[in-house]
């Protein structure tokens, strides 16, 4: 790791993407007014000050993502990730924890402090964001990193109808809450004849976008799920907190308060990555099958080889899962709800539901994340990922809708679920690392029999450990933080 | 290489240690940042503690601990900071739901509630926690990659050492081979170096207890097969004949039909599954003129052949061997006869509908027995009920009775009698391979290598034995050898692998220990009859279990279905009456072969029946 490595593949890249994110971060700041502020910190009360100032941290912060990501050959979907985790800790650390610390006011953790600076925690993700994926670019620009594959024509169609499918489907189930313009960033009463094309469009450009994005990114449909939703994040912030309602002239929509009503759409966001995610990957395997030519040796082994071993070790692994969730449910008085899906109201109902629902899940985790963990560490990321998006699809998502309603996707509901969350955690948590025990007992994948296993293995191993993490940290991070800052519950005065 | 039971390496003791010191570290940095702010901190906090004194040592213990777990769940990747960073955050946000939003509650007696409320008043810990994590997991990776770049590990220094080969060789490719295949397969991480290899005549795992339905034509035979490529698929496979086992020079000598005459294949450990042949007892004319029931092509043959004769039998009413041509026998009451007799009797007249001239007044089956009792492994009272049903069917049995010896179309019998018959299927007799005959070791009376508990066999090393080619004690039964199942020779290949793996590995083998979980046997059109742990059933219910177990033991699900889809097909469709070789029927029993397709057919006289009333066949040949 030489000193002028490091300095050139990484801190100069990445300083100049700070810059560049800064810009834009500047830019926002003006926009809520807030740029002044910025310049009361250096003691100046400029919004040149401001503006130098936000450069200036801008480009620092690059510098130490650059630091930070400079060995990895990630592509430039999972940059972005990174860049946006990197923002969100940056948040905690700096807006939170060395500001005030800097600024003689003493550590500012509580809800109201934070619910404050909410701004700059989106303003954060969007500098991450920006810095993930310029970073990328200057990278190739100097040609410090050898060239990924490009997306190709092909692959960009495909993203473009999974992005449409999806935005219609979101679309869908946006109207059943009366959300749809909400999406559209437009005041209610816009026509919804003008709301389904902005929708649409922005399904396109989103689907086309993932396809350009994580092009080269391998992983089985599970680990794109999870890109997916960290996608559907970016967007949101991006999209449907900055750009949309600047395109539509209602302004940034940064604080604490007016996130709250736009909240609902935060899910459906995260959900809508999610298909496009989903539906790219099942397109793409799909349009493989029916158009591709036939190469010589690439047969495979077909899904139902390993189907029955799948289908014990997740029967197996959802006990476990299932059973941690049980205790949480139960303690919390939720029983008799999920009691309510067969129309009976006993909690040893509820129980028995619970458990069928968790061995389904875990069946799906097995066929999803199959041959992705390599260890404990991997394991846990994704089973934590995989339940904090069943935490989104289930209670607010599916449970509504099976009981009659329609999806429940506001900060209330989100709040009121908070237990739920964290019973899907504790789920998560044992599915995964109770399938990849079994895994590692009966056909440990990571230890390979032959010299060409071992370098496709190699890379597999070398894209979970350089991405995984990133994308674990966020979804449990935002899914944990977001509900606690955005409920209408007062901040109470902190215990400990 | 990481297996599950390398845990206590020299690197996993580093990030051990290294996150405990990163997690103290963490520790002094939480305690203070939350000290700044008025609060005490989680773990004294928990308890009630906030005084200086105890609640700090416990609040760095716990620290330290919860470090400590980090580096083993973490783990040091070089050049691997930002994921363990990044996995760092993550923990201590699991830890933060874990202590203060669960544990918390718990200890202060109001129970966790998890809620948004709840939450919001441990925000700050939440932070907290954040950081912790963040900073741990740094500090752990700076801390082992300081370590190592003053003290580099040998592991990392040296080049790594060429891992000798195991060599396994598995002969056979029944279930006790496959067994003990896959068991192999799955131990590789534990046996450095393993090169595995199976010989076998068929390139296929034969499951037997359906055979008989094949040859009943109510199965395929391909789907009671599978492929030892795939159910082994890291296996080499050699389909070829044993010819010859050297265990001095430990190799093995195997012909293959390929463009070399002989392969020598080496090996370091053995494992002999060779099964059992069919033993006629010297029986004159036994092996020439009967049908046995060991291998797909055994089946195949006999259904073709019954077929064969009906389709004879019905162009040719007054044949004087008609009487014979429509009698079958089979030779031994045990699992094998009659599951035997009682498919071909379903087969039979399940398809009679087909040959109009053919009543069922005209069919005979027999089935002859040394002793006065069937199926004696099932116990007198499912035995008689088996007697029972099949009599009543109108299957005939010659009990007390032995088999002396058979010439074209007939079998000669103990008492003299003579029972003609075009078809007598052989199931009286197996005997193990002979080729154990030529390995010095001790065997029993019938062949069979004799091995002790571990299935080592007694007097050679590095050779193993399961399956019917062995004589296995059982502990439950004083000693007494296991009976040759296929259930047995399964789990038998489990434990030998097992044990090869322990052995390699310097630990302690293990003796093989089985109680059957029960016998069943079917008994044709819809009965069966079981015993299950002391537990006895007949009947349809019986019939069902039958199905049931055995279609969930068949190797592979792509198989299950396609038996299950059989099985479904066969209830709404009759049997199959496809003769798909005419050129296997058996030369000597039929006096009359089917001239093969190609050859011209003499001129065609009109009536074929007319003409064989003259007491000719219509064929012209005699």
């Amino acid at each position: 790791m030489k000193v002028s490595q490091v300095l050139k593949n990484g801190v100069l890249p990445g300083g100049l993407a700070g810059l560049a994110g800064g810009l834009v971060l500047a830019a926002a700041m003006y926009e809520l007014g807030r740029l002044d502020i910025f310049g009361q910190m250096a003691g100046v009360i400029s919004q040149l000050a401001g503006l130098v100032l936000v450069l200036a941290v801008s480009a620092l912060l690059g510098a130490g993502f650059g630091v930070l990501v400079w060995y990895q050959r990630p592509n430039a979907g999972e940059t972005l990730v990174w860049g946006l985790v990197y923002g969100v800790f940056w948040w905690y650390l700096g807006r939170l924890t060395i500001l005030p610390l800097f600024q003689g006011k003493g550590l500012t953790w509580d809800v109201d402090s934070a619910r404050a600076a909410f701004p700059d925690l989106l303003g954060l993700i969007l500098l991450g964001g920006i810095i993930g994926l310029v970073h990328v670019f200057l990278r190739r620009m100097l040609q410090v990193q050898a060239e990924d594959q490009q997306a190709g024509r092909a692959s960009l169609f495909q993203g473009a109808l999974a992005g449409l499918l999806s935005a219609y489907l979101l679309g869908v189930a946006a109207d059943g809450q009366d959300q749809l313009f909400a999406f559209a960033g437009m005041a209610a009463g816009g026509s919804a004849l003008a709301a389904w094309p902005v929708i649409l469009l922005i399904g396109l450009l989103a689907g086309v976008g993932f396809a350009w994005l994580f092009t080269d990114s391998t992983g089985g449909a599970g680990v794109g799920l999870i890109r997916g939703i960290a996608y559907g994040f970016f967007w949101w912030v991006a999209g449907g907190l900055t750009l949309v309602p600047l395109i539509t002239g209602s302004g940034l929509v940064w604080t604490a308060t007016e996130v709250q009503i736009i909240f609902p759409t935060l899910p459906g966001y995260l959900l809508f990555g999610a298909a496009v995610a989903l539906l790219y990957q099942w397109l793409g395997a799909l349009i493989r099958l029916l158009f591709s030519e036939f190469l010589p040796g690439s047969s495979e082994e077909g899904l139902g080889t390993q189907g029955l071993r799948i289908v014990g070790r997740s029967g197996l692994a959802a006990l476990v899962g299932g059973s941690l969730f049980s205790l949480v449910m139960w303690q919390t008085g939720f029983l008799p709800r999920v009691a309510d899906l067969i129309g009976s109201s006993s909690p040893v109902a509820g129980f028995i539901v619970h458990l069928a629902i968790a061995g389904l899940i875990g069946l799906s985790y097995g066929i999803l994340f199959r041959r992705q963990s390599y260890d404990v560490g991997s394991a846990l990321g994704w089973g934590v990922s995989y339940g904090f998006f069943w935490a989104m699809l289930g209670p607010l998502t599916l449970m509504p809708v099976l009981l009659g309603g329609t999806p429940q996707w506001t900060a209330d509901a989100a709040a009121s679920v908070f237990p739920n969350l964290i019973g899907h955690l504790g789920y998560g948590a044992g599915l995964g690392i109770t399938f990849y025990l079994l895994e590692a007992r009966y056909s440990p994948w990571w230890i390979p029999r032959t010299e060409v296993q071992a370098a496709r293995l190699e890379r597999r191993k070398e894209q979970v450990q350089t991405s995984g993490p990133a994308l674990w940290t966020l979804l449990i991070l935002l899914g944990l933080t977001l509900p606690v800052l955005l409920a209408k519950g007062q901040g109470l005065t902190p215990v400990y | 290489m990481r297996g599950a039971s390398n845990i206590l390496t020299p690197a996993f003791r580093h990030d051990l240690v290294a996150g405990g010191a990163a997690g103290l570290i963490g520790g002094l940095v939480f305690w203070w940042a939350l000290a700044a702010q008025g609060m005490a901190p989680a773990v004294p906090g928990l308890l009630g503690l906030h005084l200086l004194g105890t609640g700090v040592i416990l609040h760095l213990l716990s620290s330290v601990l919860v470090g400590a777990s980090f580096g083993a769940v973490l783990r040091y990747q070089p050049s691997g900071y930002a994921g363990t960073t990044s996995s760092g955050l993550l923990l201590g946000l699991l830890w933060w739901v874990a202590g203060p939003m669960s544990l918390g509650p718990l200890l202060d007696g109001a129970g966790p509630t998890w809620s948004i409320v709840e939450a919001q008043k441990v925000f700050p810990s939440l932070i907290g926690h954040l950081l912790y994590g963040g900073g741990t997991g740094l500090c752990f990776y700076i801390f082992v990659a300081s370590y190592l770049y003053f003290r580099p590990r040998s592991e990392d220094l040296a080049p790594l050492p060429e891992v000798p080969k195991t060599r396994v060789l598995i002969l056979g490719g029944g279930f006790g081979g496959i067994g003990t295949a896959q068991r192999l397969e799955q131990l590789y991480s534990h046996i450095p170096g393993l090169e595995l290899t199976l010989v076998s005549q068929s390139n296929y795992l034969l499951y037997t207890p359906m055979l008989a339905e094949v040859a009943s034509s109510a199965l395929e035979p391909q789907h009671i097969s599978a492929p030892v490529r795939a159910t082994c698929p890291h296996t080499l496979f050699h389909r070829g004949e044993v010819v010859d086992i050297n265990t001095k020079d430990q190799v093995v000598r195997v012909r293959s039909g390929g463009s070399v005459p002989y392969e020598d294949l080496t090996y370091d450990r053995l494992v002999l599954a060779l099964g059992s042949v069919a033993n006629y007892f010297d029986l004159p004319g036994m092996a020439e003129n009967s049908f046995k029931l060991k291998t797909l092509e055994d089946a195949t043959r006999l259904r073709n052949h019954i077929i064969g004769l009906l389709e004879d039998v019905d162009v040719e009413p007054f044949d004087e061997e008609r009487v014979s041509r429509l009698t079958f026998a089979v030779a031994g009451g045990g699992f094998a006869g009659i599951e035997a007799i009682a498919e071909l009797f379903d087969m039979v007249h399940g398809v009679l509908h087909f040959y109009p001239t053919i009543q069922p007044p005209q069919l005979r089956f027999v089935l002859i027995h040394s002793r006065d009792r069937i199926l004696p492994e099932l116990g007198a009272q499912l035995g008689e009920y088996a007697l029972r049903k099949l009599q009543a069917r109108g299957i005939e049995f010659m009990l007390e009775n032995r088999v002396t010896g058979a010439v074209p179309g007939a079998v000669l019998l103990g008492n003299g009698e003579a029972l003609s018959t075009h078809t007598l299927v052989w199931t009286a007799g197996n005997q193990p391979n002979p080729l154990l005959k030529t390995l010095p070791c001790e065997k029993n009376r019938a062949g069979a290598v004799v091995v002790d508990g571990t299935l080592l066999v007694d007097g050679l090393t590095n050779v193993w034995a399961v399956g019917d080619c062995a004589q296995i004690p059982d502990p439950y039964n004083d000693g007494q050898p296991y009976p040759p199942t296929a259930q047995h020779a399964l789990r038998e290949g489990k434990v030998a692998a097992e044990n090869i793996a322990a052995v390699i590995q310097g630990k302690p083998v293990k003796k093989f220990r089985f109680r059957a979980i029960g016998i069943l046997v079917g008994l044709g059109h819809r009965t069966a009859a079981a015993e299950i742990r002391g537990w006895r059933f007949s009947g349809l219910l019986a019939w069902l279990m039958w199905r049931t177990i055995y279609l969930s033991k068949l190797p592979g699900a792509e198989k299950k279905v396609r038996v299950a889809l059989d099985w479904t097909i066969d209830l709404f469709f009759p049997r199959d009456i496809v003769v798909t070789s005419s050129l296997e029927r058996h030369p000597n029993l039929d006096s009359n072969p089917m001239p093969p397709a190609t050859q011209e057919q003499p001129p065609d006289n009109g009536n074929d029946r007319t003409n064989a009333g003259d007491g000719t066949a219509g064929d012209g040949s005699r």
